[in-house]
């Protein structure tokens, strides 16, 4: 179940965390060599913190739309300077391009433009900026087709091309994977096993390590055709139910029927003084079957 | 900035809805001065099928000529005729589909509309096919990819869908059945010969035109009851043979209703066989019956198509984000240089002498049809053949001639 917590915090889920980690990671050569470090929507510097490079010398602005983060992020980054800005408006867009504008500039945008009410301002200022070197990334929630409440605007393969037709020519393009599958390691490379393999004999398997990444296009199509075929299966069922309770009414009727014209020969036979037809036990009727309610 | 796009007319249709739709969104969330130019006058008391255009100038031609834009925006291979004579900084051409192929191949119309696309002009395009294709065509000018978004009020997808179990197959073709490459005709007779439970509905402005036994028709059905039925429908059928970005199928997605198509340009945008639709091959009307009746007959499958289908609209953006990118592709545009005329010239003039040989063919054709025309009014003039016309046209001739037919078994 999605927690849909946008805040990085050191409480945050791993395998969340551990995304934003790697895109900071990313872009730590880069950051290495700037004067200014922007990190726009920071957040509460959590994982910028943790991407500082060792020994930098340059200055570190961090910017936010939520003061309280801020001031957290503040205390992650001793000596960094904040900026409050909303990002989507064209004034506070102005005021950081006039400061992010030259040479030795490096601008870190994570997760920033599915949030904003607006992503002309900031996507204009970012394009435009110039010698600077800019770092962005944006989700690909067309593909999972997750409607995240906190996202204002919806990115996947088509929306991301949408947005390289804008950005400047000799723009690289790398993909985020989530790595999600089993691998066999020899020593287990210090992470917590989920099983444990054992072999012996001449034939035993040599000590190899072996990946097998789950094919997430895969995984979906498997979890949305497992959704829709119990909900399927569940109206079916359903029907087949409905369809049931119509034969056994239909059937009850034809025992009632039945029931009466036995009667009624049974009347007739008495009056002609002959054996009663019919009550032998194999010509009894059988039971009713059941109607669904009862069962 | 002040931007005008121009528009031939503004009647209600899927091409100017999305200009209407951009313009509006752009004067009222990104603080754009936006015309919308009527290149033809006597189309200006006639545009209808919109509310309300609050925030938008429409103005004509001879308006426009009077003011300076920042960008000014062809957005049918017709309005180009008129970009150039409205002033403005920088000219940009939004391209909907590759509107040449529109008419048939000896149509004089096919191979201008094709040279539109030689201008000297940025592009903003709908659809990646477009964009992929444009960009081989004029590597020299930047084009800017603007997906239509979709009215998500309008198109207001449900959280979940019911199966169809076992009621008919719901079956919904939209179109102009006398629109050669809308392959509307076709769709109705192979929804028609669906022999499994189904009901076929159409909905088209020319009833009159479709030639097949459905079970409904529906004409001029605004957006919000096109809503309504795509809602009460299992599977849109659509055997176009052109398309641009491919909104219908969508819409329908939106109401959770899948799709049988042709593999048509703008289908890969969000079309994935065996995933949320069907493809079919072209011409393949029995083929195209055969997935239908697969359909009827498969209510596990048509209900995972369904729900695959309702899951790609979930990710297919809104209006407001779509109209964001036509504001920065607008933007950057304006703050561009136009691209260079000369290349542009030399593209025009290859493909201009590409026409002019294509036209030089086709003329040659009709020379020769013509030639062979005039030898055979020759042989019908003879004397004796021209009697025997003649004759053939009166009541004794009409007698003669089918008691021959008859003597001769034909």
């Amino acid at each position: 179940m999605p927690t849909w917590q946008e805040r990085i915090t050191r409480d945050t889920e791993p395998a969340i965390r551990v995304e934003h980690d790697l895109r900071y990671r990313y872009a730590q050569p880069a950051i290495a060599g700037a004067k200014l470090w922007c990190d726009l929507g920071c957040g509460n510097g959590v994982a910028a913190a943790a991407a500082v490079p060792e020994g930098f010398g340059g200055e570190i602005l961090l910017v936010d739309v939520d003061a309280g983060a801020l001031a957290l992020a503040a205390q992650e980054l001793e000596g960094a300077r904040t900026q409050h800005a909303n990002l989507s408006d064209p004034g506070d867009v102005a005021k950081l391009a006039a400061e992010l504008a030259g040479k030795g500039t490096v601008v870190t945008c994570f997760e920033v433009i599915e949030h904003l009410e607006t992503f002309v301002p900031l996507v204009e200022m970012l394009e435009s900026l110039k010698g600077a070197t800019v770092v962005m990334s944006v989700p690909n929630d067309a593909f999972w087709a997750t409607e995240n409440p906190h996202h204002r605007t919806m990115w996947g393969e088509g929306a991301f091309a949408e947005l390289q037709s804008l950005l400047p020519e000799g723009h690289t393009v790398v993909s985020q994977l989530q790595l999600n599958g089993s691998a066999i390691a020899e020593d287990g490379d210090g992470r917590v096993p989920t099983h444990f393999l054992a072999s012996w004999g001449g034939d035993a398997p040599p000590a190899v390590r072996d990946v097998v990444a789950t094919d997430l296009d895969e995984q979906r199509d498997w979890v949305r055709r497992r959704e829709a075929d119990l909900s399927f299966y569940r109206v079916a069922y359903e029907q087949v139910l409905k369809e049931k309770d119509e034969l056994t009414k239909l059937v009850r009727e034809h025992f009632a029927r039945f029931d009466e014209w036995r009667s009624y020969i049974h009347e007739l036979e008495r009056r002609l003084g002959l054996p009663l037809s019919g009550v032998s036990a194999d010509e009894s009727p059988r039971e009713l079957p059941a109607a669904s309610d009862d069962a | 900035m002040k931007v005008a796009f121009l528009v031939n007319d503004l009647q209600l249709s899927g091409g100017i809805g999305v200009v209407v739709r951009h313009a509006r969104g752009l004067a009222t969330h990104h603080d754009v001065d936006v015309s919308l130019v009527l290149v033809r006058d006597w189309d200006l008391p006639h545009w209808s099928g919109y509310d309300d255009l609050p925030h938008l100038h429409v103005i004509s031609l001879e308006e426009a000529r009077d003011q300076r834009f920042d960008v000014a925006v062809a957005t049918w291979w017709e309005t180009t005729f008129s970009l150039f004579t409205v002033p403005a900084k920088r000219y940009a051409y939004f391209v909907q589909s590759l509107e040449d192929r529109f008419y048939e191949h000896d149509q004089a119309e096919r191979v201008v509309a094709g040279l539109t696309l030689d201008l000297p002009v940025a592009f903003i395009t709908e659809a990646r096919w477009i964009q992929r294709t444009l960009a081989e065509l004029r590597p020299d000018s930047a084009c800017h990819l603007v997906r239509n978004g979709i009215d998500k009020d309008v198109f207001a997808s449900p959280d979940s869908l019911e199966p169809n179990v076992a009621d008919p197959l719901r079956i919904l073709i939209e179109g102009d059945p006398t629109v050669w490459f809308k392959g509307v005709k076709d769709a109705a007779l192979a929804a028609a010969a669906v022999s499994e439970p189904r009901r076929v509905t159409v909905v088209t402005g020319q009833p009159e035109a479709l030639g097949a036994d459905v079970d409904h028709v529906v004409t001029h059905v605004p957006h919000r009851e096109m809503a309504a039925l795509y809602a009460d429908t299992d599977v849109v059928l659509k055997l176009s043979r052109v398309e641009g970005m491919f909104g219908p199928p969508l819409e329908g997605f939106h109401m959770g209703a899948t799709c049988v198509t042709t593999e048509v340009t703008g289908n890969d945008e969000y079309i994935e066989h065996g995933r949320n639709a069907l493809l079919v091959d072209w011409d393949d009307r029995t083929g195209t019956t055969r997935q239908l009746e697969l359909l009827a007959r498969d209510r596990r499958l048509l209900h995972e198509l369904r729900c695959n289908a309702l899951a790609t609209a979930h990710g297919w953006p809104g209006w407001d984000q779509s109209t964001q990118f036509m504001a920065l592709a607008l933007r950057r545009i304006a703050a561009s240089r136009q691209p260079d005329a000369t290349r542009a010239a030399a593209a025009m003039m290859a493909d201009l002498r590409g026409g002019m040989e294509q036209y030089s063919v086709h003329l040659q054709e009709r020379l020769e049809f013509a030639r062979e025309a005039a030898k055979l009014e020759k042989v019908k003039s003879l004397p004796g053949v021209a009697q025997a016309n003649r004759a053939r046209q009166t009541r004794f001739g009409r007698l003669a001639e089918r008691l021959m037919r008859r003597l001769m078994g034909r």
